[in-house]
C-alpha cells in the first residue's frame, strides 16, 4: 500500500491509517454524522468504547477517491485497525454482533497503548480528531 | 436505474452457485440491501467476500446504486474447503 508518486492527499491517507491503531473514514464527524451508515458505525465503536480516531471524507472528494483506490472499497464508512481494512458498516455491525469486533479492536485486553493526542496533520482537507472516550 | 430483481440477477450470473436475495429498501430504486450465499465464498474473509459482490457492479456503486447493504454466507456444508480462514461465517 506504499504510494510515493506525488500524490499528497493519497499519502495523508496512508499516513494517517499508518499512525492510527483504530481509524473510521467517514462522512461527517462522530459528533455529528451526515449518513446513516456513518452514524451506525460510529455507535458501534462507541458501544465497545475503545478509542478511535476518524476522518471527514466529506470536505474533499479526492479524499474518497483516493481512500477506494488505496483500500480497493468503494463505500464510505471504512474501518481500519492496524493498517488493514476491516470493513464498512455491514462488516462492522456483523463484527460486533458476533463478538469479533470487541476482540480487535482489544476491548478485551485493556492493555492497548493509548492513543496520545495527534497534531491535526498539515494534510490538505484531511482532519483527524482522535475520539478517546 | 436497477431494480432489486436484477441487482439479483447480475449478482448470480457474475458470482457461480450465488443465490441473491435483494431488497429495494427506500423504494426510491437506489437503496439496496442484497443478501447472498455462495460456495465461491468459503474459506474468504467477509471483507473479499463482499468485494466479490460490489465489483459485479464496478462503478455504479455510490452512483445509480447510492447503497448497497450486504450479508453475506457460505452455504451450510460438511467443511469448509481449507481452514485457512478462521472467520468463515456459517449460517
Amino acid at each position: 500500500m506504499s504510494s510515493t508518486d506525488s500524490n499528497p492527499i493519497r499519502d495523508a491517507i496512508a499516513e494517517a491509517i499508518d499512525e492510527h491503531e483504530v481509524i473510521l473514514f467517514m462522512k461527517g464527524t462522530p459528533e455529528a454524522p451526515a449518513c446513516g451508515f456513518s452514524a451506525r458505525t460510529v455507535a458501534t465503536l462507541q458501544a465497545v468504547g475503545t478509542p478511535f480516531a476518524a476522518v471527514d471524507i466529506l470536505p474533499d472528494p479526492r479524499i474518497r477517491q483516493e481512500l477506494s483506490a488505496l483500500s480497493n472499497w468503494p463505500t464510505i464508512p471504512q474501518l481500519f485497525v492496524k493498517g488493514e481494512l476491516v470493513g464498512g458498516c455491514d462488516i462492522v455491525t456483523e463484527m460486533y454482533e458476533s463478538g469479533e469486533l470487541a476482540q480487535v479492536l482489544g476491548a478485551d485486553e485493556q492493555a492497548q497503548e493509548p492513543l496520545e493526542p495527534q497534531p491535526q496533520p498539515a494534510s490538505q482537507g484531511l482532519s483527524i480528531e482522535n475520539r478517546l472516550n | 436505474m436497477p431494480t432489486a430483481e436484477e441487482i439479483k440477477q447480475r449478482i448470480e450470473a457474475a458470482i457461480p452457485g450465488a443465490h441473491a436475495e435483494v431488497e429495494d429498501y427506500t423504494g426510491g430504486g437506489d437503496h439496496f440491501r442484497a443478501s447472498v450465499t455462495a460456495a465461491a465464498f468459503a474459506g474468504r474473509s467477509r471483507i473479499e467476500q463482499h468485494r466479490l459482490v460490489y465489483e459485479v457492479f464496478g462503478a455504479e456503486i455510490g452512483g445509480p446504486i447510492h447503497a448497497l447493504s450486504l450479508q453475506t454466507a457460505v452455504p451450510d456444508q460438511a467443511e469448509p474447503i481449507s481452514a485457512a480462514s478462521p472467520q468463515t461465517p456459517s449460517r
